[in-house]
């Protein structure tokens, strides 16, 4: 059988009509009559994912302002002209990701998976060609400090940003969760870029990249808890009815 | 000679021989899609008229898409009807300039998968798993309720069967398609051609017999 064949088989079924049981319209209609009243819509996708950047250059200003800018006094002029344009568009990318996964239908050029692996896979690349210092001193002692950081500052800029697009509804709530965190991982890096003056470069690739993957994987777990709290109480109100 | 010009020919034709034109309708637009952009940005509005021109247009389609998800009539009827509720909460999540079909099926579809994962976990504590991963029994238990398409994309798996009635069905485009299952237009692609392979080997193989008996072919 050729694929013509199949159309055709399936157009015929499709020509078929298809109603729907008397009054349903009607008793749908009615159903949302009462609480019927004008909305604003959400603002443009260019424009929250605008918002976003903001408020992750806010967290990570913000936080390196906070404890000291010795990182970027420490860095020369071609590493700040790599890094920070770098982030703000990692930044961007996620940015548009999360209003994607908060916007029904919207058109998802990449997956956040695949933000998330190109995010960390394209820092661990900038980093690798920009710090040569081999030397791995008081590696676990200083990274875990820097970590916990990176993590401390991805926090408020995940909240900042769901907070921003919280009128928006997530079809799937492990991938805005997903996408959240990662936003709020590339503050915690910004941060730890502009504050820590330590340029070994294992500390950088594995320290500071990690904030992004283990931000990103608790956010994806924070939207699978909020989906799965969602299921425990519509079944509760269900049972109970 | 342009659409335009034709239609102006025409009404002069019908002017010439005396008949009365209604202009609205003569310029209503050629596919009825074209409108649902309109209707929802009305419908933002608190315009009731619209939202009900918008069930009546869209709820079809949507009973559809349920019906050949689940094969049952009266979930499909549930089924619409929370979509509608949902819909009805998160119509600010709309932007206008945007395609509006996707959006339905976007949140149509994540009705489904809700509704899909609670019965899951509802079954879950009455029976082995292994007993309730069948998908296709359903068909046979209640295909007096399921209408011929639903029958006709049955064998497929749930992904497949979803981007197949979108497109086919709901007349979407690769495009919309891919914005109302959240993935990327060769995703979608990669799916209708599995589909369409399933689909080949089904009405080659067994489909010959069921296109006989009627099944297939004559609903």
């Amino acid at each position: 059988m050729k694929d013509e064949e199949v159309d055709s088989v399936l157009a015929k079924a499709a020509r078929a009509p298809y109603v729907l049981q008397p009054g349903t319209v009607q008793r749908i209609a009615d159903s949302i009559k009462p609480s019927l009243r004008p909305v604003r819509p959400l603002p443009s996708a260019r424009v929250l994912s605008s918002g976003l950047v903001l408020i992750c250059a806010t967290v990570s200003l913000a936080g390196a302002a906070r404890a000291g800018f010795f990182g970027f006094a420490k860095m020369d002029l071609f590493e700040r002209l790599l890094i920070f344009p770098a982030l703000i568009l990692l930044c961007w990318v996620a940015g548009e990701g999360f209003v994607h996964a908060m916007i029904p239908g919207s058109l998802r050029r990449i997956s956040p998976g695949a933000i998330l692996g190109f995010g960390s896979a394209a820092l661990l690349a900038l980093f690798a060609s920009l710090f040569r210092d081999d030397q791995t001193d008081h590696f676990f002692s200083i990274g875990i400090v820097c970590l916990l950081t990176g993590l401390f500052h991805a926090i408020p800029a995940a909240l900042l940003g769901w907070l921003l697009i919280r009128r928006g509804f997530a079809v799937n709530p492990v991938a805005a969760g997903l996408m959240a965190g990662v936003l709020g991982g590339l503050a915690g890096v910004g941060m730890l870029e502009l504050h820590c003056p330590n340029f070994q470069a294992a500390h950088v690739l594995v320290w500071h990249t990690a904030v992004v993957p283990l931000s990103g994987v608790a956010g994806a777990l924070v939207g699978w808890a909020l989906r799965f709290r969602a299921e425990s109480n519509a079944r509760e109100h269900a049972q109970s009815e | 000679m342009g659409p335009r010009e034709r239609l102006t020919v025409r009404t002069e034709l019908r002017e010439h021989a005396g008949i009365e034109i209604d202009c609205r309708k003569a310029f209503e637009p050629m596919h009825p899609d074209d409108n649902i952009e309109a209707l929802m940005a009305r419908y933002q509005q608190g315009d009731f008229s619209a939202a009900t021109e918008l069930i009546e247009r869209i709820s079809p389609r949507l009973h559809r898409f349920f019906l050949a998800q689940s094969q049952s009539r009266s979930d499909a009827d549930d089924l619409l009807q929370e979509t509608w509720l949902r819909i009805h909460k998160v119509r600010h999540t709309y932007r206008s300039g945007e395609p509006a079909l996707p959006w339905f099926y976007a949140i149509a579809r994540h009705v489904r998968v809700d509704h899909y994962r609670k019965s899951l976990r509802k079954a879950a504590g009455e029976r082995q798993l292994e007993a309730m991963s069948t998908e296709v029994e359903p068909v046979q238990k209640e295909s007096e309720s399921a209408d011929g398409l639903s029958l006709l994309l049955a064998p497929l798996p749930e992904s497949q069967r979803e981007v197949i009635e979108m497109l086919k069905v709901a007349g979407m485009s690769l495009e919309e398609v891919a914005r109302a299952t959240s993935s990327s237009v060769g995703s979608v692609k990669q799916k209708v051609h599995r589909a369409y392979k399933k689909l080949r080997e089904t009405m080659g193989v067994t489909g010959t017999e069921k296109g006989q008996s009627g099944v297939y072919l004559e609903r």
